[in-house]
């Protein structure tokens, strides 16, 4: 007995159990066949059952509402000159070249992008630092955690507002701390150096905890072997997080690059509230010009036409963002 | 034009332009009904099914016409054909 089942498979003894292997072969045989059908039949889209995709319909019908017939609508604002509901003008092509080489729009461009520029330079950098220093483990983790995500917990427009006061010269403990402590000039409705650092350093505080728990999150991920060997063989800290740290980063840091990229190329509502794109427009990144030409001046063609190029940039950093993402994930 | 939407101010040819792409759309469906999409890397050197590579040739496409529009004057039909040209292109071997 004990013999029979130490025997490997192939070597049993007697004519019975040689048939009954043969009898089990085989229907480990059509198991698998049927399996390799079944998977098949799943692979071809055209045999799979797509009846789920109906459920998506709601959200088709909602994003129609909210969505595609407002741009549609913003197509055809786009192409004519309109002077009251009724009375309208095709002009075809004419706002685009119009916003294309308008003067205003390029330096409102240049200034978003070196304004994105600036923000990943800084809060990639600091977010990182920030999550290697945090504790790994303890009470204090929990602490930290707390502390650093506070910011992103605040709307944007209060974000907006606190700085609007915390940086003023004459009441705000910032703007007269620099003036006062440091003995600089700083006055961010006068100078526009100083609005555009105060709108600078407004989204560094608000958007770094974002990239440093997202850091946070890569470098929880990596096995503490990893340090211990390091530590074994010698290494310091900046081989540490060169070598170890820095390497395991690249996926979550590509989406906090990312993320950050689209939110700052966007921005409005906290340089809305603390300079409303001033002074002059130091501070009027595409979107507050935008809203200027959309809903302060009412010029509903050029608005449009506007509104349709900055889509555009806006869906190739998403789509490339879309891309990057689901590839990282795969 | 049908009563209730003149708050949308349509005019012939952007009708014209989303009547075409929803037609492109309903093709490429029907299309993917009769031979589903194969995924594969072209000269994009990412993988794209026929789908991705319609959007990504009809981003380009506009890409193209906003560039033309912003800094010559020459003719627009001929940035269209410039930009069928790309589509197609990016269509066929992205």
């Amino acid at each position: 007995m004990s013999e029979r089942t130490a025997a490997p498979a192939g070597q049993a003894d007697g004519r019975t159990d040689d048939q009954a292997d043969r009898r089990a072969d085989r229907r480990a045989e059509r198991r698998a066949e049927r399996q390799a059908e079944e998977g098949e039949r799943r692979a071809d889209p055209r045999r799979r059952n797509n009846r789920a995709w109906l459920l998506v319909l709601p959200v088709v019908v909602s994003v129609a509402f909210t969505a595609v017939i407002p741009l549609m609508t913003v197509v055809n604002f786009s192409v004519q000159d309109i002077f009251s509901p009724g009375d309208r003008l095709f002009v075809g092509l004419e706002w685009f070249r119009s916003v294309s080489r308008d003067p205003e729009v390029r330096a409102a461009f240049v200034r978003t992008l070196l304004f994105s520029a600036q923000v990943l330079l800084l809060e990639i950098p600091l977010g990182v630092l920030l999550a290697v220093s945090m504790p790994r483990r303890g009470v204090w983790v929990s602490v930290t955690l707390v502390l650093v995500a506070l910011p992103l917990l605040i709307p944007w427009n209060v974000v907006g507002t606190i700085w609007q006061i915390f940086a003023r010269p004459d009441i705000g403990l910032g703007g007269w701390a620099v003036n006062n402590v440091l003995g600089l000039e700083f006055n961010y409705t006068l100078d526009a150096t100083d609005a555009w650092i105060t709108v600078l350093a407004m989204d560094v505080w608000h958007w770094t905890p974002l990239v440093a728990l997202l850091a946070y999150a890569g470098l929880r991920s990596i096995p503490d072997p990893y340090f211990q060997a390091a530590q074994i063989d010698g290494a310091s800290a900046w081989a540490t997080f060169r070598h170890i740290q820095l390497p395991r980063l690249r996926g979550v840091l590509t989406i906090a690059i990312l993320l950050r990229f689209m939110d700052s190329f966007m921005i409005y509502t906290e340089p809305f509230v603390v300079t409303g794109g001033g002074p002059g427009n130091a501070t009027s990144f595409l979107s507050i010009l935008l809203s200027k030409i959309a809903v302060g001046q009412f010029d509903l063609g050029p608005a449009g036409a506007f509104s349709l190029l900055y889509f555009l940039a806006v869906q190739i950093v998403c789509y490339v963002f879309f891309t990057v993402l689901t590839r990282t994930g795969r | 034009m049908l009563p209730g939407l003149e708050w949308m101010v349509w005019t012939g040819p952007t009708a014209a332009v989303f009547i075409g792409l929803g037609l492109l759309l309903c093709g490429m469906a029907v299309w993917a009904k009769i031979s589903p999409p194969v995924a594969r890397r072209g000269f994009l050197r990412i993988e794209t099914d026929r789908g991705d590579r319609l959007y990504i040739g009809l981003i380009s496409a506009a890409v193209v016409l906003a560039g033309w529009i912003a800094v010559t004057d020459l003719s627009m039909w001929l940035a269209l054909a410039c930009a069928f040209l790309v589509a197609l292109t990016i269509g066929l071997w992205g």
